[in-house]
């Protein structure tokens, strides 16, 4: 069966356009920012969309957005998940939080992808109480991106992978391993590298430097086999581009991410007060104004929409907490790329077979 | 004088037919191409198949289209398989001989003083469903035409509110002389449908009142008239078969099309035991609707996933003819989605 567009164009088959369930109540800014991004998508892309929320709320703000609805439905959920609250405490009590709802959506085969903006722990939470983890893995990865000096694959991609940035705190070396297989998995499917190479954060090179965990990981994945394992990077090989798949915990994941992205922000910072304050420099900087807006789009976190959550057996995508329509737009097509490459597939038959022989190691 | 009971007045543009008159490009494609390459708005032709089946139809087309343009409307119109009773099109060659450019734009001076005219030869008991589209100021004009018939306009408002719109002396004194004698009753539009074809948002059309349902298919139409009882359910799955062989829509965009009736008030109870009719009827062309058997299942699922019917939220007082054209300037310079504007702010 083909499906497609309003006006007969006849477009991609259904494999490859995928249902995406938003969590329409998650993060600083929604529902508003969130339902002008799921409307966006609508119009611009092939995707089919479900907004997961207070459904009322939700239709009077699509009534004033330009959106196709022929793509779009709202699934009522009256509860939601506020970004500061504590998941484990809330969770139990919100069977109806749109997190939740969306994420049955996801496991019951009504969508093909979540993306929410909201509450980190919630939304790990909530897939692990809805969706299975893969075989092999015991815990979820945050995976997140971040532009480098180098380019990799076939793509000429200048991101290099984190995870985990923030599905849970601590890891331990199998989890690490995890870790690594699931990224190296996801650049393959996603950057069509093929053989990508794999490091793990840690205070030295040397293969003894570093918590226990970090070791006992760089160990392990010595002996495993269809890795690009390099060894063990430091933090200042990240923007370097050392490593394409870095891999770390989830707590020193999401220091180094919000560092990093603070650090982008605040070089634009400097530049917009260096701007206003003395003519010459604005001068200057107008000359330069190309390469910083440049440099502002591939450092700016809204461009990449949102990070995979890999290990689950569906595809999760966790956007900012202060994503805007911009950023909902291109988690949409994140997730529909994550969906089209296969990489569920791609991760669960790396991750099967060598899970055994993890745990006796 | 025709005995009409039911009449549907139609646009053509945008409403009817797929044209792009945005560009001077589209504008001469549209005035050249042959009427076997004029494409229809998905299920326009469906559903005016299915309307002028209804007994006592008038199908009256009141079109922006130059008079010149005649015979292949007409030959795209029979195409279609359409028979109408009326086709009026503009004196857009004589305006621009005669130097009257604003009216080449104006939708008011035209179309008003054409669908009174209309309104003379039907009988005063004749109810009227009108189509149009987002692409100028369709809403505007038919809901004024509505007002003015239904004798909830006063002529002296009408010539304020036509002063307001810029028109030439000529045509603001012919419509005043059709208002004078139209005959006036009890409301006789029941519906006016806005086809949205440039997406705009329905919320804008709230000021017109509910009276003016903004449509993204005529899937959405067919519901709404079934419900209304102008046809039966073989109608509207005739009209989804259309939609979804020809058109390539698929089970879901049409319940989702659905759903959005309902989340905007316009759908409710009656509607939906109505549409679990159409698609329960005995019709062979509704089987073709049913890859897995799960048509009504679908649009149920759709509906539970809703937090219930409700009625649309549009204005429920007189419409305020005055304060939109003075809140928006004259209606022939009102186009759906404008210009983005430009962001202030510094280099980067």
């Amino acid at each position: 069966m083909r499906w497609s567009a309003q006006g007969g164009a006849v477009t991609m088959p259904r494999m490859l356009r995928p249902t995406l369930a938003i969590d329409a109540m998650g993060g600083d800014l929604a529902p508003d920012e969130i339902v002008r991004g799921a409307a966006r998508l609508t119009l611009e892309t092939d995707l089919d969309v479900v907004l997961v929320g207070d459904e009322p709320r939700l239709s009077a703000l699509l009534a004033r957005s330009r959106h196709n609805p022929e793509r779009l439905a709202v699934h009522h959920a009256a509860q939601s998940i506020g970004m500061g609250e504590d998941p484990r405490q809330v969770l139990a009590l919100r069977p109806d939080a749109s997190i939740l709802v969306a994420a049955r959506l996801l496991a019951q085969g009504r969508a093909d992808a979540l993306i929410t903006a909201g509450n980190t722990g919630a939304c790990v939470l909530a897939c692990s109480s809805e969706l299975r983890l893969l075989p092999g893995v015991r815990r979820a990865a945050l995976a997140a991106v971040f532009p480098t000096e180098r380019r990799r694959g076939a793509k000429e991609d200048p991101f290099s992978l984190i995870l985990d940035v923030g599905a849970s705190l601590d890891a331990e070396a199998e989890d690490l391993v995890s870790f690594a297989r699931m990224g190296a998995a996801y650049a393959r499917a996603i950057s069509r590298n093929p053989a990508p190479r794999v490091a793990l954060l840690s205070t030295g090179a040397e293969p003894t430097k570093g918590p226990p965990a970090v070791v006992e990981a760089n160990r392990l994945l010595l002996d495993v086999p269809g890795i690009e394992f390099i060894g063990n990077i430091e933090g200042l090989d990240i923007p370097r581009g050392a490593a394409d798949v870095v891999v770390t915990s989830g707590f020193v994941g999401n220091v180094v991410l919000k560092l990093l992205e603070g650090l982008s922000e605040t070089v634009l910072e400097v530049a917009r007060y260096a701007y206003k304050e003395r003519l010459m420099w604005r001068a200057g900087l107008t000359m330069l104004s190309g390469g910083i807006r440049h440099l502002k789009r591939i450092t700016d976190w809204e461009q990449y929409g949102g990070a995979p959550i890999l290990g689950f057996d569906r595809v999760v995508i966790k956007a900012h907490g202060r994503s805007r329509e911009q950023a909902i737009v291109n988690a949409g097509k994140v997730a529909a790329k994550t969906v089209a490459a296969g990489v569920i597939d791609a991760i669960a038959s790396r991750s099967a077979p060598e899970a055994p022989r993890l745990a006796e190691g | 004088m025709d005995q009409a009971s039911r009449v549907y007045r139609w646009d053509l543009d945008k409403t009817y037919l797929r044209t792009d008159f945005d560009s001077l490009r589209g504008l001469l494609r549209a005035a050249l191409e042959k009427a076997s390459a004029k494409v229809n708005v998905a299920g326009s032709a469906a559903l005016l198949r299915e309307l002028q089946a209804v007994e006592g139809a008038r199908i009256c087309v009141v079109s922006g289209s130059p008079r010149q343009m005649r015979r292949t409307l007409e030959e795209k119109l029979r195409l279609d398989g359409v028979e109408f009773d009326e086709l009026v099109l503009k004196p857009n060659v004589e305006n621009l001989i005669r130097g009257r450019f604003r009216a080449v734009r104006d939708q008011v001076g035209y179309k008003l003083p054409a669908l009174l005219d209309g309104r003379m030869r039907v009988p005063s008991f004749a109810q009227e469903t009108l189509f149009g589209d987002d692409a100028e100021a369709d809403a505007f004009v038919y809901s004024l035409y509505a007002d003015l018939i239904a004798g909830k306009v006063p002529v002296s408002t009408l010539a304020e509110i036509l002063e307001h719109c810029g028109l030439y002396d000529d045509d603001q004194a012919r419509i005043l002389d059709l208002a004078v004698r139209v005959p006036r009753g009890a409301p006789a539009v029941g519906r006016i449908f806005i086809h949205l074809d440039a997406y705009t948002p329905p919320a804008r059309f709230a000021p017109y009142g509910v009276r003016v349902v903004p449509i993204y298919n005529y899937f959405q139409a067919a519901v709404l008239l079934f419900s209304d009882g102008h046809f039966g359910p073989a109608s509207v799955a005739r009209i989804a078969a259309e939609l979804s062989q020809g058109y390539g829509y698929s089970l879901l965009s049409l319940a989702n099309s659905f759903q959005d009736l309902v989340r905007r008030g316009f759908a409710g109870e009656k509607a939906i035991t109505a549409l679990r009719l159409a698609f329960e009827a005995p019709d062979a062309m509704i089987e073709a609707l049913k890859p897995a058997g799960g048509v009504i299942e679908t649009f149920l699922q759709r509906i539970s996933m809703v937090a219930g019917t409700r009625r649309p939220k549009a204005a429920d007082a007189a419409i305020d003819y005055l304060g939109i054209v003075r809140a928006e300037g004259p209606p022939r310079k009102w186009r759906a989605g404008g210009r983005r504007r430009k962001i202030a702010g510094g280099p980067f």
